[in-house]
This record gives structure tokens, sequence and C-alpha cells, in this order.
């Protein structure tokens, strides 16, 4: 039966090649029955086929379906997300205003503003709408998902403009692009709340002269917003009305001008004595200064809003308060403004810190000085307070991190809060406590990093001195601002440096007598070499020039030599730390041991040395040697080391006597 | 691909109307999850929906309870519009409700403008029988005048709750199953009957 798959088939020719093969009726009969049995079978493969294509397009269908669907909720959620970062970064500069005081004046240039910021967005994005939207409010807009009625599937997206107005609705096309579908009048569509549809969720449903409509919002707080929306979209003209007849009353050039007359204009007829004000109850300014502040607070003229808060205050206290009826209720008004600005301006205070700590002090200044002003000292500087520590502890972390000197950063931050704000409180000592307090505290935290990341266990002496001559250095230049905080920044450090400098100490003892000693003279081999170390020596104050000896030659023990350079670095290390009476007697011991290690080094007894020149190191030691530590030590930390001079007359008081014998063992060895 | 409507369990379509105040939504969230909310806040038009079994028979009700407030008495025609059956409530403590009924049964009919659309007068609050102000003949009078059956609920002790529901979804079915039967010849009748009312008022 191939041949009929054969593109160029041709029934004549086949019948006739048939009837030609076929050999009587039965035979073609058969044939007849054969094909006719192919025709079914074939009928019934493409059914098959048929069927199996078309549920597999179903499957498909539905799947894209579901995946549009998903698709809707995706975009919807980024729309939304849009919307919220449009809002944030819109509202970042007005936003503090609009919380602190919804005032008419702001908010009404705030809604012509989106208006027309709605209104071109509709003209831009809209495709197909021709309406006219001039002169109309913007209220509302946002995508919703527009669900089938019946199974509460998505149909499609779609986003709302609403207007007072006009509902305009559009569905979003893939390409986000908006394409108008329809448009209603709010106040002849009903909105319902869907609280309870099966399982969908935040779903309101639009009753709308062509059918009732569902649509679902993302969030919950979405659809709330949408209904008040709408209830406010059919109310419109009801509501606005009234409020239409207050909005123009404070607007901008209102406010210039009674920014401008208050202080100067309306002080003269309140002066007293004229008769006027005898019959007036109530002086103008004084009825509006309630609202006259909230609109000074909102522009951030502070100054203004709070002189006139005193002005009002200093008119209620004297006699003419009698004159105004309303006294008390202005009076507790007055009241409430004033606590709303010193929250407004302890807020700006507490906003004003800064990662540099110039530029916090000098955005706290305005808020702060007014505040001061209006008496709230203790709130004021426990706020800037809070604020230099942030600036502080961070510019400390930046610092640290640039392997910057914190130290000098840390003090001279320090001595200018500590400025600013004494400058800022000058009237107020009580508040200068608290400065101490925070110093204390302050300082306590910058100890502990110290602590932390300067003075870790294993520094050397050496750089251990160094950070604490640097601690220290700025630290006592408080005092010319009349804080002295080194005494406590000492004991904040004690047991740390203590430790260090009793670890040091033992490192220093197990290094002595480690190098191999050849009790021999030290070769430098060359001249130049020789030349150096002794340069070396006289900076650090000891001239061995008297032991040189030939071109080359010291005659001294390599070891010792070493030791007179590492000793004499140290007590110049030790001197730093000594500055403080505390480490003095660690320090003293440090030294006093160190010496005496080296000081008792013996030849091993299997060495054959010259015991004259093994004496001669030792005296070398304390002769010269350990004077002029005493002499450097002192110089340094300003202190008498009295361990190391009572060691030193000791010593040489033992090598008195010894001495002879010691020659004389040496005659006798070469006689 | 082929979006048909899946033949679910029918839809009755409720709504409750009455002033404000009166326990519509207590009524309704009493039906809805069996419990009593005391604090009362003001609707403004809320919908539920909820699958029941009437007479052996899977149905879905779909409440929308509306606002009674006055301020909202605009609206209320696009909502009537899409109810097929009405639970006219008012509190037998309060007289003033009561008497708002008559205006809410007047918007019904123009509304729907059908004189028999499934209708209730429910009187709520039963279980402050003491602090009556309604008494029940007088409501009984209004029922019959209207011929509308009167029940008297209480959204607290949930005496009667179902019983509201139930019968207005019966009235709803059988109106349903009539308007189905009713072929060309019933309908014209109807339309007539509406013609007549069109022309009274």
């Amino acid at each position: 039966m191939k041949e009929f798959d054969d593109f160029n088939f041709s029934v004549e020719k086949y019948t006739k090649d048939l009837t030609r093969e076929c050999v009587g009726g039965s035979d073609l009969q058969q044939r007849k029955k054969e094909i006719e049995a192919y025709n079914e079978t074939t009928a019934a493969t493409l059914k098959q086929t048929c069927k199996k294509n078309y549920m597999e397009f179903i499957q498909t269908a539905k799947e894209i379906s579901h995946l549009e669907s998903e698709m809707y909720q995706l975009s919807h959620i980024l729309i939304e997300q849009r919307n919220i970062l449009a809002t944030m970064t819109d509202g970042k500069t007005s936003s503090h205003l609009k919380a602190e005081s919804l005032e008419a004046e702001s908010s009404t240039a705030a809604e012509e503003v989106e208006n027309s910021h709605a209104t071109r967005a509709v003209k831009e994005m809209v495709q197909g709408f021709n309406g006219n939207l001039e002169g109309k409010t913007f209220l509302n807009e946002g995508a919703l998902i527009e669900l089938d009625g019946n199974d509460y599937r998505p149909i499609q997206r779609v986003f709302f403009f609403l207007f007072n107005d006009v509902l305009i609705v559009c569905k979003v096309k893939h390409d986000k692009r908006l394409d108008f579908l329809t448009e209603y009048d709010p106040k002849k569509i009903a909105v319902i709340n869907i609280k309870d549809l099966d399982g969908v969720k935040n779903a309101i449903n639009i009753i709308t002269p062509d059918g009732s409509k569902i649509y679902q919002s993302i969030t919950a707080a979405g659809k709330t917003e949408w209904i008040e929306k709408l209830e406010e979209a059919f109310r419109f003209d009801q509501q606005k009305k009234p409020k239409k007849g207050q909005a123009p009353q404070p607007p901008t050039r209102a406010k210039q001008q009674s920014k401008s007359t208050t202080p100067e204009k309306e002080t003269t007829p309140q002066s007293p004595g004229e008769p006027k004000s005898l019959e007036d109850e109530t002086p103008e300014w004084l009825s509006t200064a309630s609202e006259e502040i909230q609109t000074l607070v909102a522009q951030r003229h502070f100054e203004d809003a709070q002189e006139l808060i005193k002005r009002t205050q200093d008119f209620m206290r004297n006699e003419s308060r009698k004159k105004v009826p309303l006294a008390d209720a202005i009076e507790s008004k007055m009241k409430q403004q004033e606590l709303k600005l010193i929250n407004v301006l302890l807020k700006e205070l507490s906003n004003s810190h800064n990662r540099n700590l110039q530029i916090a002090l000098r955005a706290a200044k305005r808020p702060l000085k007014i505040l001061v002003e209006m008496g709230r000292y203790r709130q004021a500087s426990a706020t800037l307070l809070k604020v230099c520590a942030v600036s502080l502890r961070v510019a400390q972390r930046e610092a640290r991190r640039n392997n910057a000197d914190i130290s000098e950063l840390f003090f001279c931050d320090l001595t200018q809060v500590a400025c600013d704000f004494l400058t800022a409180f000058e009237q107020q000592p009580a508040c200068v406590s608290a400065l101490v307090v925070w110093c204390n505290a302050e300082l306590q935290y910058f100890a502990s990093q110290l602590i932390k990341h300067y003075l870790t266990k294993g520094t050397s002496l050496e750089s251990v001195a160094k950070c604490v001559e640097r601690v220290r250095k700025p630290s006592t230049k408080l005092t010319e601002i009349g804080l002295d905080i080194s005494y406590h920044l000492e004991g904040l450090l004690r047991t740390t440096l203590e430790s260090l400098i009793e670890e040091s100490k033992e490192r220093l003892l197990d290094s002595v007598g480690r190098t191999e000693e050849s009790w021999q003279p030290y070769n430098l081999q060359t001249k130049s070499n020789l030349k150096r170390l002794l340069l070396e020596l006289d900076v650090l104050g000891i001239d061995v020039r008297a032991q040189a000896t030939g071109d080359t030659w010291i005659n001294l023990t390599q070891s010792t030599v070493v030791f007179i350079r590492h000793f004499l670095q140290l007590t110049e290390y030790c001197g730093c730390l000594a500055k403080c009476e505390t480490l003095l007697q660690s320090l003293e011991l440090l030294l006093k041991e160190l010496f005496i290690a080296q000081h008792s080094l013996k030849p091993p007894s299997d060495m054959a040395v010259d015991p004259n020149f093994v004496m001669k190191n030792k005296i070398f030691l304390v002769d010269n040697l350990l004077p002029i530590a005493i002499d450097k030590f002192r110089q340094i930390s300003g202190r008498q080391c009295e361990g190391l001079r009572e060691l030193h007359t000791k010593m040489s008081r033992q090598q008195g006597a010894p001495l002879p014998r010691q020659r004389s063992v040496y005659t006798t060895d070469v006689f | 691909m082929s979006k048909k409507p899946t033949a679910g369990p029918a839809l009755h379509k409720v709504i409750m109307v009455g002033s404000g105040g009166v326990g519509k939504s207590a009524l309704t969230l009493q039906f809805m999850y069996d419990e009593f909310v005391e604090d009362y806040e003001p609707t403004k038009a809320d919908s539920y929906r909820k699958k029941v079994v009437l007479d052996g028979e899977e149905v879905q009700i779909d409440i929308l309870d509306t606002a009674g407030q006055e301020d909202y008495a605009a609206i209320r025609d696009n909502y009537f519009r899409s109810g097929e059956g009405f639970l006219c409530v008012f509190s037998i403590t309060d007289d003033e409700s009561f008497q708002a009924t008559q205006e809410f049964r007047e918007q019904i009919l123009r509304v729907k403008n059908d004189e028999s659309i499934p209708f209730l007068l429910v009187g709520n609050k039963c279980d402050l029988n003491d602090k009556r102000k309604v008494p029940l003949s007088e409501c009984q009078l209004r029922a019959q005048q209207w011929a509308v059956p009167y029940v008297e609920t209480s959204a607290k002790t949930r005496e009667n709750v179902d019983k509201v529901f139930f019968d207005l979804m019966r009235e709803i079915r059988s109106r349903k199953t009539e308007d189905s039967k009713a072929t060309s010849g019933r309908a014209k009748d109807r339309c007539k009957k509406r013609r007549l009312k069109c022309t009274l008022l």
C-alpha cells in the first residue's frame, strides 16, 4: 500500500495497474476490501494524531496562561516597587515636612505637582485616550489585576488612573505600554470590598455601568487605599468645597507677607495703652500664630517659629492677657506647637550626624542654638553628644582602616566636641557634667579600641611606647580647655600595659645569652662598619671609641656591643612609658633584670677565655653603660630610676673588691 | 484554552440593607464565621462568599453587606442592581431604623423594578427584648402589607440567623427556577406586571 503515500500517486494509473494485475472478479474484490481496510485504519490514526495534538495544544495553552498570570503578578509587583521607589525619592526631601504638619499650603502645592505629573503620565503613557484632564484632581494610580468573575482567574493586568471625576482604566500590554480601555465616572460606580471569596486575597469588586468587575491588588494596603480613594472620588464634590475654601488662606504670598510684617508692623499696634486694643479682644497675629508657627516649622524657619512662640508667650504673660477671651486655648495650642517644634529640632539635631565631625557639628549648630534658647538644655545636650559619639566612632574606625593615627584624631575630635559643647552650653554648668560623663564613656571606648587593635599580645615595647606616646601627648593638651583625662586614660590602659611589659621582659630575658658568645673582641671586618657602629652608638648616647682598637676591632665582645645598643634603645622606650608613674616599677624591674642577666653571663667552663676580657666587658657594662642608661631614663621620663641606681652602686662596689683579685689571677697566669 | 465558565454550584446574591448600626454586619459575620463581633465599625461595602448546602444541594451564597449610613444613600442604587434577594434589617430597639425600612423597600423596588423580588424583613437584636421599641404587631403588619416574611433574629445568640439566609436563598432559588421554566409567555406576563408598576410609580 506504499504507493498511496507516493507524491506522484495517480488514481487512474493505480486502478489500471490493479485491474491488469488482478485475475478475475474475486481477486479484485479482495483488493478492494484491503484498500477499504487501509482507509479505515488511516482514518483512525489520523483521528488519534489529531486528538493527541489537540491535547498537547490544550496542555501548552494551559501552561501559557498559567505563566501569563504569573507574569502579570511579577510585573505588578515590579510596578508596585517602582512606585514605592518613586515616592521615596520624590518624598525624600518633603517627607518629614509632610509628616510633621499637614499644613495646607504644601499639600496643595504637592497636589498641583501631582496633578500635572499624573496628567502628563496619562498623556504620555496611555494610548488611545483623548479625554481632557485639565483642572482635575489626581487621586491615585496603580496597577491591578482584573479577575474573572466566575473562576477568579487573572484575565489581564490593568492600570488605573483615578481623578476626581474620572477613573481611567488601561490595559497593561506586554511591552509595558498602557492601552486605554475605558473610563468611568466615579459617581456611577460602586466599590465593594471583597472580604471573603474562596481565598482570593485583596480583591475589590467594582460595579460599573457595564457590569461588575473584580480587581485584585497585590497588597492589602493597596486594596484599602483604592477603596478609600475611590470613595474620596465618589464624594469629591461634597467634600472638596469646604476644603477649597480653607486652602487659599495660607499660601505663599500670605506667608511671606506675614513673615516680613509680623516682627515690625504688628508690634506697634500691640503696644499697651493704645485705646484700640482695649476693645480688641484678640490681636490678629495671635489668633493665627499657631498656624503660622506650623507653616514656619514646615518651611524650616525654625528661628522665626521660635520667636513667634516666645512673643506669644510674652504676650500671654503680661496683663494684656485678660483682654484675650480664648487665652487658655491659645496658650495650650502654643504649648503644643512649642513641643512640636522641640521635637522637630531634636529630630533635626539627631539627624545631623555625619561621618565628618566638623560637618556634624556645623549641622547641629542651628537646632542646638534654638533649643538652648528655648531652655531645652538637657535634651539638646544629650542628643548632641549622641550624635557626636556616632561621628567620633565612625571616624576612628575609618582612620584605623586607613592606618592613620587614631589617637590624634580622637583627641582632636574630643577637643572639638568639648569646645563646641562648652560654647553652646556656656550658661549651663549642669550640662558640663553630661559632657564629662560622655568624655569618660568615649574614652573608655577609645581605650578598648586601642587595646583591641594596637596593644595586642606580643606587641614589641617599641611600638607600645610609640602608641602610648601618641596617646599621651594629645591627651595632656585637653587640659588646656580644662579637661584632664590623662589620669583616667592611664588607668584604663594600665593593666594592659603592665601585662605587655611583663611579657616583653620575659621575652627579652629569654633572648639574653641565646647568641653564641666567643668571648673575643668584636671584629667588624671593615673600617666603615666600625665607623657606622660608633656613630650609631653615639646617637644612643654612648661613646665606645675608647674601646676601638686597630682599624676594625672593638675591644668588647660582640654580644656586649649588641646589648649596649639594645639596652639603650629599651631605656628610651621604657623612659617614654615611665612618664606615667604607675608603670615605673615594672619598667625599672625590666631594665634591671635584663641588665643583671647580661651582666651575669659567664663563658662556659670548658671554654678557654681570657677572664680579664670577661671582666672588662662586665666593668664596661657597669661603669659606662649603666650611668648613661640611668641618665637617659631620667631625661626622657623625668623620673629617677631608683632601681638602676641601686644596681649601679651595688655592682660597682662588688667590682671594687674582686677586681684586684682578678688581676692577681691574671698576673699569676702570665707569670 | 477555552474559558468555559465552569458549571459550579448555583450562586445566590444576597444583599443586606438597613440603617446604620442595626447589625447587618453582625448577622453576616455570624452566618459566615459563627462569631459575634462586638465592636462596631461602620461598613462601606463588603462582600462575602460561602459554599452552603441548601436542601441537599450545594450552592454558593454571595452576601453584600452594605453601608447603612445615610451618606451612602446615593451609591446604593449601584449595589442593589446586582442583588437577587434582600434582607432588610432593622433593630427592634430602634424605631427609626424600623421606619427607615420603608425607604429601603421603595428604593429596592425602584431599582429592581420587581414587586416580587425575594425579600425578608428582619428584626434584629431580639435578645434585647426588654429594650424593644418596635412592637411585634407593627412589624408583622408591615410585612403583611409588603407580602414578605418577617423574622426576628439575634446576631448575638445566633437565633434565626441561618434561617433568614436559608429562607431567602430558597426564595431566590425558586424564583430562578420559575424564571428559567417560564417560557416567553410567562416572561411576557411579568413584563406586563412590571409595566403596570411603572405606571403606578
